[in-house]
């Protein structure tokens, strides 16, 4: 590994703009429905009435010309009917079971968009309906009575000590249930995808993706189909959060089928009301904690009950509860920890990625309970989370012991002495009746694995190349090659600033084309935190690979075979006087040799110990850490929350691009605040009720707070240049820290998100603390 | 409403001719009619503002408009025509530095509402300046940075420039 100083770092660390700014300030960058496809014929979805319910078959209206149209049903499906997630449950189509209201019987294609809608209206889908359960209340009122009644989709528990006995000898027990519902990515481009039927027989899908690896190989299952003979890539994506990790295949796999059958280009762009009906959400969770605690404020055990609404199969689920068990004790000292992780079917589509996968869940409960934790033992939640907080050398509840990289609990105090905490806490109103406006402030402390699960990076192995070759205007460049993906989190800028860094050359010869599964090589799905950390060391070891072979060439080409050094761009050998510019050199190169590919491939140091069926040992490589600091204000009469203030300090190990990361921090902040407070869905005959932009609503302009953000940098050396995550972790700490605030501000404490003025005045009405009201 | 008119309107500076049927979303006539695609379908409902366009100095959705409402001689801008303006070139110059465009998808029409603000009122507090972009939602940026891209883009903002035909005080949406 490379020995170099943060001050040494000549691209990394600095704040570049996007190097993908100028076409978007300018509408020039093509979404996936901005692409002109010559020929293009339009997908329509055939979807089941009912939730729940066996499929009889479909009437085709006689009256209407279905000449004009293409219709594929699960018969024409050439190879296997199933999607190829985990579980292996769910069908392309559905052709005998129901398994949730919206669920794809047929697909047809149209010349015209408004054919192909038109043609929906004359197929009839006959179903008998069974039963069906909807919602995580309905799951957890079946847990507590009847388990066994339940669909378990997956089950993973941790264990770590003697949880039972530890409870019994504990001076406390406390208890504390914590719901969280459905979220909405809410990206701002829907879902898109095309499918182009090649003259060869093979498929070109592009569109709007996060992981142009997952829909091939994924696709080839379904659509029997070698993996060459299907070839994906990316458009630019107008924002994903996860909604496009696992969808897009679904979605390009109805436009293949389609094109496939019609011969004809097909292409499927979602419009925002099916978008929110029928596309993957943050799945509901419950958390039930039961912790032993002593009166010195030490935690003695957690016993964790952690449920997950699955929806109707299976797909991602199981990952999702992964990373929520490992999140759902995590932070904190306790030698005694149980961890009961449980997903489970409920008739509704089926939940999905959504930046944090599961942790924003578990550590939404985690951290709201700490804050009853240091209550009951009569402590700050300051001084309790300090005092109990993981550190250096602490033991996580795989038993994983924190060697190195450890920004706890530089975080914690960072963001507390920033906000002055502890002297804003003594003025919080507690539900004062004499006040017309409540202040509350809350606080939240977690810490967010980076990269893949255990030893999943050291499976996927992560690959990567870089092209040096000539640009269109006829100077030498390079291309970064990688599957990762540019979906606003500045894939495009960081991964080029990694490139430029490990050949030492300027960033601006050095650019990242969108992937194209036919030009680069598989760097895994653009999830989990991992697209800095793994994949730009990955990038930063092939630009330092590229370098040695241009030094090497440089050396017997023009300077006599002395030692060369390729140092901020230009190429130097010991004696003085001799230096050459990386342009020259390259050139020069490309002459003689043609264009230039250098691979690198990711690696875990063999320390990493992970075992996948207990649950034991390293579960993330390295964890990011986080504090999050909310004000709040209430106005006492009509109880409406405004997050005035949030001050968040977060260690991401080496930041590659302050502008950047703090952009991805402030929206992520947003998109939580969202979360907390006013993101709702209830499900409703089986769909979301809030089903449009107008009846989901996000944070606008007007509802974000001040925010006061820094970081603190402890690297990562085992991917050098030492980032850890970034992307989810800003989606972790704020719902908590909002609803501990809530609680401060008006002494009641609300235990389900969102947390909305209606949910507030019940729960004051309940305990008796509302000011001039007859109500009762 | 199903016999199409004609209409005559200045788009980005050049003259159109477009035969439509009235009811027709002017979103739907720029994109597919005109083959001009930086304008954006967020939500076809006026909620998220992505396909902001300036409507005789006005900034609406073009989703709500029927091509038949426009009357001839009206003129547009999308975000292509911002780069043929100072204002627009300051503002994109502006973005770009602040690091206000993420995934991008908002900034067409996000761009536009500051191109509407700062015609009609070139030094805006920020209070106006989240109140005149409320209707523009972004997903990405917690919009800290596109506040401050509209501020830096306000400093540098010329005295005298204004390309709108008619200058009224920004709605409050």
């Amino acid at each position: 590994m490379a020995v170099v100083e943060k001050e040494d770092f000549r691209v990394v660390g600095k704040s570049i703009p996007r190097l993908d700014a100028g076409g978007k300030v300018r509408g020039l960058t093509e979404y996936a429905d901005d692409v002109d496809i010559p020929d293009c014929w339009h997908g329509a979805i055939v979807r089941s009435p009912v939730a729940h319910g066996r499929l009889l078959g479909l009437t085709f209206d006689s009256s209407f010309d279905w000449n004009l149209v293409a219709v594929v049903t699960s018969e024409d499906i050439p190879g296997k009917n199933i999607v190829d997630m985990m579980g292996q449950d769910m069908p392309f189509l559905a052709h005998d079971e129901i398994q949730y209201r919206g669920e794809p019987v047929a697909l047809i294609a149209a010349r015209t968009k408004a054919l192909a809608k038109k043609s929906l209206a004359h197929v009839k889908v006959d179903v008998e309906e069974h039963p069906a359960t909807l919602t995580m209340q309905d799951v957890v009122a079946r847990f507590e009575k009847d388990p066994a009644s339940l669909h378990l989709q997956w089950k993973q528990d941790i264990r770590k000590g003697n949880v039972t006995d530890a409870l019994a000898s504990a001076d406390m027990v406390v208890e504390g249930e914590y719901w969280c519902g459905h979220q909405e990515q809410m990206y701002i481009e829907p879902q898109g995808m095309i499918a182009i039927p090649e003259k060869d027989g093979s498929i070109f899908i592009l569109g709007s993706m996060q992981c142009p690896y997952y829909i091939n190989p994924e696709l080839c299952v379904t659509l029997d189909l070698p993996p060459e003979k299907i070839r994906v890539k990316q458009t630019a994506v107008g924002g994903a959060f996860g909604g496009k990790e696992d969808f897009p295949t679904l979605l390009g796999g109805y436009c293949a089928l389609l094109a496939m059958k019609c011969g004809h280009p097909v292409k499927i762009i979602y419009d925002r009301h099916q978008d929110i009906l029928y596309s993957t959400k943050r799945h509901p969770a419950w958390t039930r904690h039961v912790t032993g605690l002593n009166r010195d404020g030490t935690i003695a055990a957690m016993k964790i009950d952690f449920l997950l609404d699955g929806g109707a199969y299976t797909t991602l689920s199981p990952v999702v509860l992964f990373r929520g068990i490992l999140h759902a004790a995590m932070g904190y000292e306790c030698e005694n920890v149980t961890i009961n992780g449980r997903v489970f079917r409920t008739n509704t589509f089926p939940n999905g990625a959504f930046r944090g996968f599961g942790a924003p869940q578990s550590l939404w409960a985690l951290e709201s309970h700490v804050d009853v934790l240091a209550e009951r033992c009569g402590m700050t939640p300051h001084d309790f989370r300090l005092k109990n907080c993981l550190r250096k050398g602490g033991v996580t509840p795989t038993g994983q012991v924190l060697k190195e990289s450890v920004g706890s609990p530089a975080v914690l105090e960072t963001a507390l002495d920033k906000a002055g905490f502890a002297e804003k806490l003594t003025r919080c109103s507690a539900g004062d009746p004499s006040q017309d406006r409540w202040y509350g402030i809350g606080l939240s402390f977690f810490a967010h694995g980076a990269g893949f699960t255990g030893d999943g990076e050291a499976r996927i192995k992560a690959k990567v190349a870089l092209d040096l070759d000539y640009f269109e205007d006829g100077a030498p460049g390079i291309n970064v090659r990688a599957s990762s993906t540019e979906m606003g989190q500045g894939t495009m800028t960081i991964l080029p600033q990694t490139a430029a860094e490990g050949l030492s050359i300027s960033i601006d010869r050095v650019r990242y084309p969108y992937p194209d599964t036919q030009v680069v090589p598989d760097s895994g799905p653009t999830v989990a935190s991992r697209t800095a950390m793994v994949v730009g060391a990955t990038v930063y070891g092939a630009g330092e690979k590229m370098k040695a072979q241009l030094e090497k060439f440089a050396s017997e080409a023009l300077f006599d075979g002395q030692t060369v050094k390729l140092s901020d761009g230009r190429f130097e050998s010991s004696s003085a006087g001799n230096s050459r510019a990386f342009e020259e050199v390259a050139s020069l190169y490309l002459k003689q040799n043609g264009p230039l590919r250098v691979y690198n491939q990711f690696d875990l140091p063999p320390t990493i110990k992970w075992n996948q069926e207990t649950f034991e040992g390293d579960a993330y490589p390295s964890y990011s850490w986080g504090c999050n600091i909310a004000e709040v204000e209430i106005d006492v009469l009509t109880l409406e929350i405004h997050v005035t203030k949030v001050t968040a300090c977060y260690d991401i190990g080496r930041v590659l691009n302050p502008l950047l990361a703090k952009g991805q921090l402030e929206g992520g902040l947003v998109q939580c605040l969202g979360y907390a407070i006013m993101e709702k869905i209830q499900i409703q005959d089986g769909i979301p009720d809030a089903n449009r932009m107008q009846t989901y609503v996000i944070p606008t302009m007007l509802d974000t707070p001040e925010f006061d953000l820094c970081f603190v940098e402890y690297p990562y050396d085992h991917a050098w240049p030492g980032a850890k995550g970034l992307g989810e972790i800003p989606m972790d700490g704020l719902a908590p820290a909002i609803a501990n605030a809530i609680k401060r501000a008006a002494g009641v404490r609300i235990t389900d998100i969102p947390i909305t003025p209606e949910k507030l005045f019940e729960a004051l009405k309940e305990s008796g603390s509302i000011r001039g009201t007859e109500a009762s | 409403m199903s016999t199409k008119v004609t209409r005559t309107w200045t788009v980005n500076g050049e003259k159109k001719v477009v035969e439509v049927l009235p009811l027709r979303r002017l979103l739907d006539v720029l994109r597919e009619d005109f083959g001009i695609k930086g304008t954006k379908e967020g939500c076809g409902e006026g909620e998220c503002g992505a396909c902001t366009i300036l409507l005789d100095g006005q900034p609406v959705c073009s989703c709500l408009i029927g091509a038949g409402q426009i009357l001839d001689g009206s003129e547009i801008m999308t975000v292509e025509g911002l780069e043929k303006t100072e204002g627009g070139r300051i503002l994109q110059e502006a973005y770009m530095e602040k690091g206000a465009a993420q995934c991008g998808i908002c900034i067409p029409g996000m761009l536009i509402s500051s191109y509407a603000l700062l015609n009609s009122v070139s030094d805006p507090d920020e209070a106006l300046i989240r109140k005149s972009h409320a209707g523009n939602l972004c997903r990405c940026t917690g919009y800290e940075k596109i506040v401050e891209a509209i501020q830096l883009a306000a400093e540098r903002w010329p005295t005298g420039i204004s390309n709108i035909k008619h200058r009224t005080l920004i709605r409050h949406r």
